[in-house]
């Protein structure tokens, strides 16, 4: 019964997983991203922090930074939840349940950027967290339009042909997902990728790209 | 042509402009949107109808439905549901005789932070109470990293 109207898009569906009214569905496109988050979440769960190593100029001394215990669990835990969260994100079936995945990954990137102890950084944390916290509304509000203008949420229902959904929704969809995915931005003006802790800061920059992925199947599909 | 391209670029390359060059954008969306197709047309078939009873002892938050019985309840895969209607009216004894004694409760539920996130949420749609809790345990844990990390110093 649950079949993609346009299979062109996306391909034929593989898999689902109903939770209630909100149907999770597995598609070749889907299942490609999914598998991208899981490799990257699983990437931050083994790996073992870097340490950067300055060299002294003039001898042979070199030290290496350290990182606390504390924010490398910090940091970690952060990955993992942006890993999970964009893993539900990518597989999901459900408009309000996309955008709430969304705003959670744009808050798991702000404590991943948060957790860096540096003025320069935290400065950037700052910035992004209030552009996150702005995306929310033209995210939200583009859900609520749809839910007004079409009476349902349901990815399949809105994907079909007879439901027409309004440019604005879809616009402000797109651009609450850039808000929410402009961490890789900041990241890369404080170069925060050099800063200690850096594999979890992948994390980001995975959940921005498959976030933007995923929207712009659903952009397609409606 | 090039001193408005470098005007534009030398707004853009300091990422503190960043909020306001996309609050900007969004401002453009929302009203370029309304003069392409406006007015909006309520869609009268809602999935998630919502009604509000001024006289009910239960103002804002009634969803309508007898506690401890089976309502109608509007859903769109009625065959993932086999308990579909029977959890949406829910009071404790407790909160029931307060209810029917007073006209604070359905106040009460909706000025705490669970009550909105439950009022919006159905039977059919329980994926978003978890990930709604799961958003606000995610911000407490930075809050609380953060507090206490700036303790220790």
């Amino acid at each position: 019964m649950y079949n993609l109207p346009s299979p062109q898009i996306e391909g034929e569906i593989l898999a689902y997983i109903p939770f209630g009214d909100i149907v999770y569905y597995f598609s070749p496109y889907t299942l490609v991203l999914f598998i991208f988050a899981l490799t990257f979440t699983a990437l931050a769960i083994l790996s073992r922090p870097e340490k950067q190593v300055d060299i002294a100029f003039g001898g042979d001394a070199y030290y290496t930074k350290e990182i606390p215990e504390k924010q490398m669990r910090f940091q970690r835990f952060m990955a993992i939840s942006c890993g999970l969260a964009t893993m539900a994100g990518v597989t999901t079936g459900d408009i309000f349940n996309f955008t709430l995945l969304t705003a959670m990954v744009g808050i798991c990137n702000i404590g991943i950027v948060a957790s860096v102890k540096n003025k320069h950084v935290l400065d950037n944390a700052y910035e992004y967290g209030i552009l996150a916290m702005i995306g929310t509304l033209p995210l939200f509000g583009a859900a609520a339009i749809i839910l007004a203008t079409t009476g349902t949420l349901s990815l399949w229902e809105i994907f079909t042909p007879a439901v027409s959904v309004p440019v604005i929704a879809k616009a402000l969809l797109v651009i609450g997902v850039i808000g929410e995915g402009m961490a890789p931005v900041y990241v890369a003006k404080a170069e925060i990728t050099r800063a200690p802790g850096a594999p979890y800061v992948l994390m980001i920059h995975v959940s921005s790209l498959l976030m933007f992925l995923r929207v712009v199947e659903i952009i397609i599909s409606m | 042509m090039t001193g408005i391209i470098r005007r534009i670029s030398r707004i853009l390359q300091n990422h503190n402009n960043l909020v306001g060059v996309y609050a900007f954008v969004v401002i453009a969306i929302i009203i370029v949107g309304l003069l392409l197709q406006s007015p909006l047309t309520y869609d009268q078939d809602q999935l998630y109808p919502k009604s509000i009873d001024k006289n009910s002892s239960l103002d804002p938050y009634d969803r309508g439905g007898v506690p401890f019985g089976q309502t109608n309840v509007v859903s769109q895969y009625p065959e993932n549901e086999p308990y579909l209607g029977y959890v949406t009216a829910y009071l404790t004894p407790v909160s029931l005789w307060i209810s029917e004694t007073t006209r604070f409760m359905g106040t009460t539920i909706v000025s705490h932070p669970g009550g909105i996130i439950d009022e919006i949420l159905y039977n059919t749609r329980g994926l978003d109470t978890i990930i709604e809790t799961a958003i606000l345990f995610v911000a407490f844990t930075m809050a609380m990293f953060l507090f206490t990390r700036r303790r220790e110093e």
